[in-house]
């Protein structure tokens, strides 16, 4: 099985008609405005699916198994407390006393199961548009519970621990009220197989999916370079919470960036693959790191040049540890640029590298990672969003055994699944 | 993102988000919004005879030489610009009365890969088209090396920018 960005990019844009079609019958069923957040294809390890799940929250679930043109489940997911709230929402207009409800009996289970149905319907139905196809949908079921174990029972597709699964993450959220909920979509193995060969460019190798396992390899060698430069430089100790590999619009990247001031160090990167490395803080944390670093600098560290500079230092270490990672996982040179600093709003500071990336592709693998530190403001984002056809060659060129066998220092993603 | 849901003409005290790629036209004087432009560039039409008004926010310069444009008209300046123009027609403007104003295109990076800046290419295409359809600029505020959040009343035509400095809020 072949995986190439036109054909993925086929599957994105099935995500985003699905959440659409999904939001807008939302809406129409409880009058509710409906916002469709970011849209994502995620290539996401069995664990990580688990730590979403295990949140501390109670999710429930209406899953149903699809077949004929398209092989596979579809879930969606709720807070438990956000499926209440659609409950309450719709029954709100026949029941005078609903808001006294806080248990699933009979009638909020058959009310969610019929929200979920209507819901997996609307993306269903997207999908189908898209590949042109005819989806044969099963009767629901309902799934409550605190871990993924019932979401993922007699599951064939759900990955285990270490396996790398692709998955349609939506995220819908009501306008002013606290409902929002994932969708996610688990595809069986051939029929995704026929769909990707089928959608493949003719003009297009595309990667191997048993390389996969090299992004996989890849973000992580990264992110364990950039927690301990981080640590080394600062004295925090910081670890490695998130760290995904998302395939989006370009276009999705600034969307997901909250409107807020942000301090960031950005650098293009040249070899194979080349493309763009930018470290996001908060100001908050931008601010305690100045702080630990350079104990005399002013309260408004980044109104002059002593702030700025011990930030691009630290983006400096954090990019030679990352973009190291990477090169020795593709045994491959990678170069970067100087730091460049920028601080502003929002979108603003990453929308110049999703320009000029689109200049040549609609879509962008972004290796998403989050670090943390324990009990101190630092909060990290890192967007790595390396040029597409690069990216393909350097891992089509990837020796997968090679792979398994190179060397990590420490290892980060045990902290994270153990917890 | 998109909203489902609004209708138009429904009072409404938040202002429309007008994300970006998209863009949003509006007879019934809603506020549009767009939040953090760095390089891209937003384009406010506007017909003060008719109040009808419009606002795009868009990526990248030339939608004319992209083979994806069918999807998405608002990703481009030469796209954008035109789709608004017709969909404000349909809602009742006159062509000949529309008038521009334009924002962002700011270059915060100096990359080596982004040549004379992603910025400058974005404003300038749009200034391109706007000529080549007559449409005059009465308002601009371009480049530079900071972001800007455009807000757009399309009951007056007031293009309001805020910048992430103190001081920064502008009407146009």
């Amino acid at each position: 099985m072949k995986l190439d960005v036109n054909a993925l990019g086929t599957f994105y844009r099935m995500a985003r008609e699905g959440a659409g079609i999904a939001a807008g019958r939302l809406t129409r069923m409880t009058g509710v405005d409906t916002r469709v957040g970011v849209t994502k294809l995620n290539f996401m390890r069995g664990s990580e699916i688990r730590s979403d799940f295990e949140d501390g929250r109670e999710k429930v679930g209406v899953r149903v198994e699809l077949s004929n043109g398209f092989d596979g489940h579809a879930m969606i997911v709720f807070d438990r407390e956000g499926a209440l709230n659609v409950v309450r929402t719709l029954m709100a207009e026949s029941e005078s006393e609903s808001d006294e409800f806080d248990e699933f009996d009979e009638m909020t289970r058959s009310a969610v199961t019929e929200l979920g149905q209507i819901m997996n319907n609307g993306f269903i139905d997207g999908w189908a548009d898209v590949l042109g196809t005819v989806i044969d949908i099963s009767t629901p079921d309902f799934i409550e519970g605190t871990t993924v174990d019932p979401f993922f029972e007699d599951l064939d597709e759900a990955p285990d621990e270490d396996d790398l699964a692709l998955l349609f993450q939506s995220r819908i959220e009501a306008v002013d009220t606290e409902i929002g909920f994932s969708h996610y979509l688990f595809p069986d193995h051939d029929s995704m197989a026929r769909i990707l060969e089928r959608q493949r460019a003719d003009d297009h190798e595309g990667i191997e999916y048993d390389k996969l396992a090299g992004f996989d390899r890849m973000a992580k060698q990264g992110a364990q370079e950039v927690a301990s430069a981080a640590t080394t430089m600062t004295g925090i100790e910081t670890t490695v919470n998130i760290r995904r590999l998302n395939f989006v619009s370009l276009e999705a990247i600034p969307e997901e960036i909250p409107p807020e001031m942000l301090v960031g160090v950005a650098f293009e990167f040249d070899g194979t693959p080349s493309g763009y490395l930018l470290f996001l803080f908060d100001e908050a944390s931008a601010e305690e790191i100045v702080d630990a670093m350079v104990p005399t600098a002013p309260d408004e560290p980044f109104e002059d040049e002593m702030g700025k500079s011990a930030i691009k230092e630290l983006g400096n270490i954090m990019a030679s540890g990352f973009l190291d990672g990477w090169a020795n996982v593709l045994d491959t040179t990678i170069d970067h640029s100087t730091p460049e600093f920028v601080r502003d709003i929002g979108s603003a500071v990453i929308d110049p590298v999703v320009i000029q990336l689109g200049e040549n592709q609609e879509f962008a693998f972004v290796f998403d990672t989050e670090i943390q530190a324990e009990g101190r403001e630092f909060d990290c984002d890192i967007y790595a969003i390396p040029d597409e056809d690069d990216l393909e060659r350097a891992l089509n060129d990837l020796d997968v055994e090679r792979v398994d066998e190179t060397p990590t220092t420490a290892d980060f993603t045990d902290i994270e699944e153990d917890s | 993102m998109r909203t489902y849901g609004s209708e138009p003409g429904t009072p409404t005290t938040e202002p429309v988000q007008v994300g970006i790629s998209e863009f949003v036209v509006s007879d019934q004087g809603l506020t549009l919004k767009a939040y953090g432009l760095g390089s891209c560039v937003a384009v406010a039409l506007f017909d003060p005879d008719a109040t009808v008004g419009a606002l795009a926010h868009v990526m990248l310069p030339n939608g004319d030489e992209n083979d994806s444009v069918d999807l998405k008209p608002g990703k481009f300046a030469d796209t954008a610009i035109r789709a608004m123009l017709r969909r404000m027609v349909e809602e009742g403007a006159d062509y000949t009365s529309v008038e521009a104003k334009i924002a962002g295109g700011s270059d915060m990076f100096q990359f080596e890969s982004f040549g004379d800046g992603v910025g400058r290419r974005n404003v300038q295409a749009a200034k391109d088209e706007l000529e080549k359809l007559g449409v005059p600029i009465v308002a601009e505020d371009v480049g530079g090396g900071r972001g800007r959040t455009v807000e757009f009343d399309t009951a007056t035509g007031v293009l309001t920018i805020r910048t992430a400095s103190d001081d920064g809020v502008e009407e146009l």
